[in-house]
């Protein structure tokens, strides 16, 4: 998968705190699989919501659209493959953020 | 407390994601808003009657304590009732949209928000509020003397005995009214009496305590009142509020003029009555006809039943 980069890395207001979600990426990605891999959808939803919240806030529309996706899943109670398919594609589109540079 | 300016504007932000909290410090703070946080419903509901903020951002899908139930409580309690509420929702269906307007919010922003739209409609909700601050405080003041009106007195003197009365503190009212005001009004016009009424009122708040709260209390009228003072001490703000209105001067056409005032002083330690609104005022009214009757531009004192004549001195008060 191609990088992606937030939309508001120029904005200085908002460099900072792209950084620091940014950075935090990978501890989230390891809760999804941990709780996808515990069968805990209560906690992946809960995290798939606030991930739908924050994605685009910070310049990752696309987060947000996956999150949804995910959420959407799990509120509707749809099969095990579709959860799992859904939580991996997410992850694999954290994995690919890029933390922008201090300026 | 009198009539002022509002602090910068703060607002309270009740979302259980951090990642939210920073987003919109971020995005409010060029607005030049203070941005508080809390992750939690209740402890946000503390917040807000404890700290005041001019609007809250609150989160529809927070743990524990759900938005619409934190937005209920806000609005039924009465020390957040008038703060506007914003709800942020991430589900953009209809159904909690229209529940969480019903419930009393101002709006909703949908997450994740827009920044420009977020700024947009976070400040046309402080301007509302501004305006509705603005109109509260106008059905309190007094149109001509920028003083509390009557209707603000009656509501304090209502709360500030109930405070008295549960902490054993003193509450002192002082009644005071111009004297010949109707000669004044004969003499030089009503508009003149206008501006006599002004000075008066100007030189009331100038020399009050900022504790004080100065009132006009109907006509020629004045009432203030004085949390957490006695007698005596209420007689000291007295005498220099007595002296002030005699040193004021007025010009009318070719002649300066000038006028006094007469007071009358009551506090809750020296109440033969019951502790009421009504007992405390008509002591102090009782005090004022005696200043009238022994011949205007002094100060008596209710005490217990009987009324004194202030010397300005503290002897005339025996000791304490």
């Amino acid at each position: 998968m191609d990088p992606i980069r937030s939309v508001y890395e120029d904005d200085p207001d908002m460099l900072e705190i792209v950084r620091e979600f940014a950075v935090e990426l990978p501890a989230r990605i390891a809760k999804l699989e941990a709780h996808l891999a515990a069968g805990a959808l209560r906690d992946l939803q809960t995290l798939a919501h606030q991930l739908k919240g924050a994605g685009g806030g910070y310049g990752f529309p696309q987060i947000t659209e996956l999150a949804a996706s995910l959420e959407q899943a799990l509120k509707s109670g749809a099969d095990a493959p579709v959860v799992k398919d859904r939580t991996r594609s997410l992850c694999e589109l954290l994995r690919a953020v890029v933390v922008p540079e201090a300026r | 407390m009198n009539p002022e300016v509002p602090n910068p504007n703060r607002v309270l932000v009740i979302d259980d994601s951090e990642s939210i909290h920073k987003l919109v410090v971020a995005r409010l703070r060029p607005e030049g808003l203070e941005v508080l946080g809390e992750v939690d419903g209740e402890r946000g509901i503390e917040r807000a009657i404890a700290d005041q903020p001019d609007l809250i951002l609150l989160d529809i899908g927070l743990p524990n304590v759900d938005g619409f139930e934190v937005c209920r409580r806000l609005k039924e309690h009465p020390a957040t009732r008038s703060i506007p509420v914003i709800f942020l929702t991430g589900t953009a269906d209809t159904e909690s949209k229209v529940r969480g307007l019903d419930l009393g919010a101002v709006d909703y922003v949908t997450k994740p928000f827009d920044q420009v739209e977020l700024r947009a409609r976070v400040r046309a909700a402080l301007r509302a509020k501004r305006l509705q601050d603005i109109l509260e405080q106008q059905s309190h003041l007094d149109g001509l003397t920028g003083l509390w009106n009557r209707r603000y007195l009656d509501q304090r003197l209502e709360s500030e005995l109930n405070v008295a009365r549960r902490y054993g503190r003193p509450l002192s009212v002082v009644l005071v009214d111009v004297d010949h005001f109707k000669r004044v009004n004969d003499d030089f016009g009503h508009l003149f009496g206008d501006i006599v009424l002004q000075g008066i009122a100007e030189g009331l708040r100038a020399y009050a305590r900022r504790s004080d709260i100065v009132a006009r209390y109907g006509g020629e009228e004045f009432a203030i009142l004085l949390t957490d003072t006695n007698l005596r001490a209420a007689m000291y703000v007295s005498e220099r509020l007595r002296s002030s209105a005699e040193s004021r001067h007025f010009e009318a056409r070719t002649e300066i003029v000038s006028v006094t005032a007469s007071f009358g002083v009551a506090c809750t330690e020296d109440l033969a009555a019951e502790l009421t609104p009504e007992a405390l005022v008509k002591a102090a009214d009782l005090a004022l006809y005696a200043s009238k009757d022994s011949g205007r531009n002094c100060v008596h004192l209710y005490r217990s039943g009987e009324l004194i004549l202030s010397t300005g001195n503290p002897l005339a008060l025996g000791s304490e």
